[in-house]
């Protein structure tokens, strides 16, 4: 999606909420200015830009459902796909499927994150840990989440160890890899003032090394949640009776493509809402970064 | 106060560069009573940052002696600061939280604290942004902020590494008489390293020039030489302190530097 698209999308919009505006081509010019001088200055239309995609998306697919573009087993009706969410939401199944997902992700999120701290931060701090961890560290790395699941399946059987393993797996290398990057890159400048001031290595640690590398580390876990639910979706593809992945699944054997879009649309918005939430905490974790803009 | 005498002698640095080695300090020997605000200037390599890594215990390997008031010096202590450059404040704490954490490993009270930390914030004139984030301060602020931190624990020896180099030239000018007033009111022993001819004039008591490779000291300005002005600081406008600015300069003029000069106006 490159901005021209967003833009042309904004464009659309626009000119669809205000028929004058598509009067003849020739008078395009100036009202494009107009429009976009209401894009730039009015903090509701500013607002509207970032939903431009969605809403074009949404547009295409009731033109090509109502014009027949794709047969309606393969994509069916946004008015189909409505009716069964809200029948998903009655009978209560779509709490019970986002809810037993969300739960592996956290409970999956919550141990690889746990483990990823930890090993992160020895890598960070002792040579003689990286040098025994990151070897094996990086080559564990390698293997998709994935490529674990037939040996994990011999191990630990399909229930719900094999799939909270896989999305720790998952979450675990991104945390892991940003936290040792963020302690590292911690400036030798910085640990001087502590040494200066005769910290011991608690202090240094806790008052320098840690809320110096909490960026870095949050980027980690930002990448780790979204690694998560990439690896929840896979995984219950493969193993699983109930949550959005089987849904998919289900959906999809049975030809009822609205069970797999409800699941899509719901893993999308539930994973935005996780990322938006740790956005939240990071950005109040570093306020003094935005005090100075 | 007999507090703050600084003694070194025959102190030398080597270091090991891949395999080679390397004399960053030979054989300085210097005393500098308590009170004193003694300047070392020198061209950049001299080894002056390295003295003063030394004397603050940031590198502890070295030839010689470090003494503070009689005592050898063992690794770093609240009784010396150091003001870098950089200002080196954490940008996660505000200005006060920054002056505090100097205070982390004191064993003052908690009130003794507060109140030291509100007073250094005063001394350096910045309590109204006691509160502000250093991305908030203009760079003569922040240093002012590190000057506080330094400070903070009252420490016997001020060692100050280039402090304002990184500033435009105004500003520089302007935290000079400031801190030429709060070494005064503190009444601690500074030693300032800068590569600024006039600014070592300016406010030492005594100049050490050093010459490179190794770093040595080349001669020490004493303090009679150094015409004080009404106020009791050094005047730069007077003729003696332009004269001994040029001294100083064609003392730190690369050996070879002159014949060449004389080549190209040939």
């Amino acid at each position: 999606m490159t901005n021209l698209d967003l833009g042309r999308a904004a464009f659309h919009s626009a000119v669809a909420r205000d028929p004058s505006a598509a009067v003849g081509p020739r008078r395009w010019p100036p009202r494009l200015a107009a429009v976009a001088e209401r894009l730039r200055g009015g903090v509701t239309a500013a607002a509207a830009v970032p939903l431009a995609f969605p809403t074009l998306l949404l547009g295409l697919w009731i033109l090509s459902a109502r014009l027949g573009w794709l047969p309606a087993q393969i994509l069916p009706d946004p008015a189909l796909v409505a009716a069964t969410v809200a029948e998903f939401v009655e009978t209560g199944d779509l709490w019970f499927h986002t809810g037993v997902s969300l739960l592996r992700v956290i409970e999956g999120f919550a141990l690889g994150a746990a483990l990823g701290l930890g090993l992160g931060v020895a890598m960070g701090l002792s040579d003689r840990a990286r040098w025994i961890i990151e070897p094996s560290f990086t080559a564990i790395a390698q293997v998709p989440p994935l490529g674990w699941i037939p040996l994990l399946m011999l191990l630990v059987g399909i229930d719900e160890a094999l799939k909270v393993l896989i999305i720790a797996k998952a979450a675990l290398i991104p945390v892991a890899l940003n936290t040792h990057k963020g302690i590292r890159n911690v400036p030798a400048a910085w640990r001087e003032v502590g040494a200066a001031l005769t910290f011991g290595p608690w202090l240094t640690l806790t008052r320098i090394v840690l809320p110096a590398s909490v960026p870095t580390v949050f980027t980690g876990i930002r990448n780790g949640l979204t690694n998560a639910w990439l690896a929840l979706v896979a995984v219950e593809l493969l193993a699983s009776s109930e949550g959005l992945g089987y849904l998919m699944v289900w959906g999809r054997q049975l030809f009822q493509l609205d069970l797999v879009i409800l699941a899509m649309i719901v893993v999308g918005l539930v994973g935005f809402a996780l990322d938006w939430s740790l956005g939240r905490v990071e950005r109040r974790l570093q306020r003094w970064e935005l005090a100075g803009s | 106060m007999t507090q703050g005498t600084l003694d070194l002698q025959g102190v030398g640095k080597r270091y090991s560069v891949s395999g080679a080695s390397f004399t960053a300090l030979q054989g300085i020997d210097l005393s500098i009573p308590a009170g004193e605000f003694l300047s070392i200037v020198g061209a950049s390599g001299c080894g002056k940052s390295t003295l003063l890594r030394l004397i603050v215990g940031l590198e502890r390997q070295h030839d010689g002696a470090i003494l503070l008031d009689g005592r050898a010096l063992d690794g770093p202590g609240l009784d010396r600061a150091i003001v870098f450059q950089e200002h080196r404040l954490f940008p996660w704490l505000t200005a006060a939280e920054n002056v505090a954490l100097g205070l982390l490993t004191s064993k003052r009270s908690a009130a003794d604290k507060r109140r030291l930390v509100r007073d250094h914030l005063d001394l350096v004139g910045l309590s109204a942004f006691a509160d502000a984030y250093p991305s908030q301060l203009s760079g003569g602020m922040a240093q002012r902020v590190a000057i506080a931190r330094a400070l903070v624990n009252r420490p016997r020896i001020l060692l100050l590494d280039e402090p304002f180099g990184a500033l435009d030239a105004l500003t520089r000018t302007h935290l000079q008489g400031e801190l030429q007033r709060i070494v005064r009111a503190e009444g601690i022993t500074a030693i300032l390293v800068t590569h600024d001819v006039e600014e070592a004039l300016f406010l030492g008591d005594r100049v050490v020039v050093m010459h490179p490779r190794p770093g040595r000291i080349a001669s020490i300005i004493p303090a009679a030489r150094l015409p004080l002005g009404a106020d009791g600081a050094h005047d730069r406008a007077d003729p003696t302190f332009v004269r001994l600015r040029e001294e100083v300069l064609a003392q730190l003029a690369p050996a070879d530097a002159a014949p060449r000069a004389a080549s190209l106006a040939a």
